[in-house]
Order: structure tokens, then C-alpha cells, then sequence
């Protein structure tokens, strides 16, 4: 059973916010610890998961964008 | 694989404060999809989407032109920070339901491009990548916001703990819960882990 405490360090490592000594300190643990090592990896495959639910705009609606910025550049 | 150096954000900020409109350009291509997907995930239709998407960008571009940008935060959570009180203020006014309308067959998620897959291979993508999108809205609104918040709008968890006014460890919980019964409920619904499957 890994603690809550641990489970709440391996979300910060999966994106980037643990500080770089528990980092090290966890990374060594994943060796003896598969449990650990496991939820690592499944958290990591669910992350790169949500990447691929990205969506992109149409580029009508970019272009509306940068045409507005230019048009007020032009005014001021 | 890229290896030119890519300005930061901050710095494409000030060249654009002094006048630089490429530099825009760059600021809006590289955060324009998580801005999108952010409002998207909370309106639930592309239009909206992408009005409120312009409407953020406007506002950031009438921010930073009036010299009140803040340097203090990253660029893409502030954007993205706008982007997402644009979208509750519009769910809010439009006094919709927050329970989840479901997609099925429909093509408000058809616009992905996989430049290099063959029909099916795209049609089974978009399928599984709009059924992930419909179980992200099923979560609990609390886990749902955190991890949009997190995962979209590249918001740090002191960042979100802050703004809903929890401890830096329920945010976290609130993620982990996030995560667990985003598996649980991907795999309830036959969406595998394969790994060909979800590569870009």
C-alpha cells in the first residue's frame, strides 16, 4: 500500500513539480519498490494520454486573433 | 527532433509589449490548443469554444498593449486562467446544466489531424480521443477542475490550490482521485492503454 503522502509526491514528479532532492529519493525507491515504480508508470501513461485529448482551433478563429493585435498596432 | 532553442514565453511577451506582432503569432500557436481544449471541456461546443478563445486572446492582447501584464506568473497559466473564468462566466450566464451531454456520432470533435494515419486508423483515434474528452466531463467536478486546470491550463498545484482555496494536498488528491478514476472509467469503457494507439 503505497502512503498518501507518496502518492501525492509521485503526481508532483509526473509533472515536474517535486523538488529536485525527493525526486532523486523517490526514483531510488522505484528500484525496490514495484508497486511504486508501477503507479509511476501508469499515471505517466494516463498524462501522455490527456495530451492526445488535445483539441485545435479552427485557423479562422487564430487568424481573427492576429488580425485584431495588428489592427490595433496599426491604430496606435 | 527539434533542436533550436525556443524563446520563452516571457520573452516573446516583451518583444510583443514592444511592438512585435511575429512574436504574437508564436505566443498564440503554441498555447491557442490548451486554451481551446480548457474552454472546450467546459462549453462543450466548438463555436463557443471558439469565440470565448478569441475572447481571452483579446483580452490578453488589451492587457499586455496597456502595460498591465503581470511578469510575476507563467504566460500559459495566466492565459489559460483567463481563458477558463471566460468559459464558467459563459456556463453560468447560459444557466446550463454542469451534468455531462454526451457526443455520440456527433462532429464537434472531428478536427484532430494525424497526417500520417489511414482512414481507420485516424477514425479509431478520434473516437477514442473524443470518448476520453466525454470521461473527463464525467468526473466529479472537484477532480475535473484540477486536473483541467493542471493538465490544460499548465496551472502549478499552489497555483490551483490558491485559486479554489484548498491545501496544496487536497489539490493533489484531488488529481490523484482525478488520474485513478480517469483509468478506472477508461478501462470500464474498453479504451486500452496502447501506447501505438495514443502516439501523436
Amino acid at each position: 500500500m503505497i502512503k498518501t503522502s507518496t502518492q501525492n509526491e509521485l503526481i508532483q514528479y509526473v509533472y515536474n513539480e517535486l523538488a529536485d532532492d525527493a525526486c532523486t529519493q523517490l526514483e531510488a525507491a522505484f528500484m525496490h519498490d514495484n508497486e511504486l515504480a508501477e503507479g509511476c508508470s501508469e499515471l505517466l501513461q494516463i498524462q501522455n494520454l490527456l495530451d492526445t485529448a488535445l483539441k485545435s482551433p479552427h485557423q479562422r478563429a487564430v487568424q481573427n486573433i492576429l488580425n485584431y493585435s495588428k489592427s490595433l498596432s496599426l491604430q496606435s | 527532433m527539434n533542436t533550436t532553442t525556443q524563446v520563452s514565453d516571457s520573452a516573446l511577451v516583451s518583444l510583443y509589449i514592444a511592438g512585435n506582432e511575429n512574436a504574437f503569432e508564436q505566443l498564440v500557436n503554441r498555447h491557442k490548443n490548451k486554451v481551446y481544449t480548457t474552454i472546450l471541456l467546459i462549453v462543450k461546443d466548438t463555436y463557443t469554444a471558439e469565440d470565448l478563445m478569441q475572447d481571452a486572446f483579446i483580452k490578453a492582447i488589451h492587457t499586455m498593449k496597456s502595460g498591465r501584464y503581470n511578469e510575476e506568473g507563467k504566460f500559459s497559466s495566466w492565459i489559460c486562467r483567463i481563458a477558463h473564468n471566460l468559459a464558467i462566466d459563459f456556463f453560468r450566464k447560459e444557466k446550463r446544466s454542469p451534468m455531462i451531454t454526451l457526443e455520440d456520432g456527433s462532429n464537434v470533435f472531428n478536427t484532430m489531424a494525424f497526417a500520417e494515419d489511414s482512414a481507420e486508423q485516424f477514425q479509431v483515434k478520434e473516437d477514442t480521443h473524443a470518448r476520453l474528452r466525454e470521461l473527463i466531463q464525467t468526473l466529479p467536478q472537484s477532480q475535473r477542475e484540477v486536473l483541467m486546470m493542471r493538465h490544460y491550463a499548465d496551472m502549478s498545484f499552489q497555483e490551483i490550490a490558491d485559486s479554489t482555496g484548498v491545501s496544496i494536498n487536497t489539490a493533489l488528491g484531488r488529481m490523484r482521485y482525478a488520474l485513478i478514476n480517469l483509468r478506472k472509467k477508461m478501462l470500464n469503457s474498453n479504451i486500452a492503454y496502447d501506447k501505438n494507439l495514443y502516439s501523436e
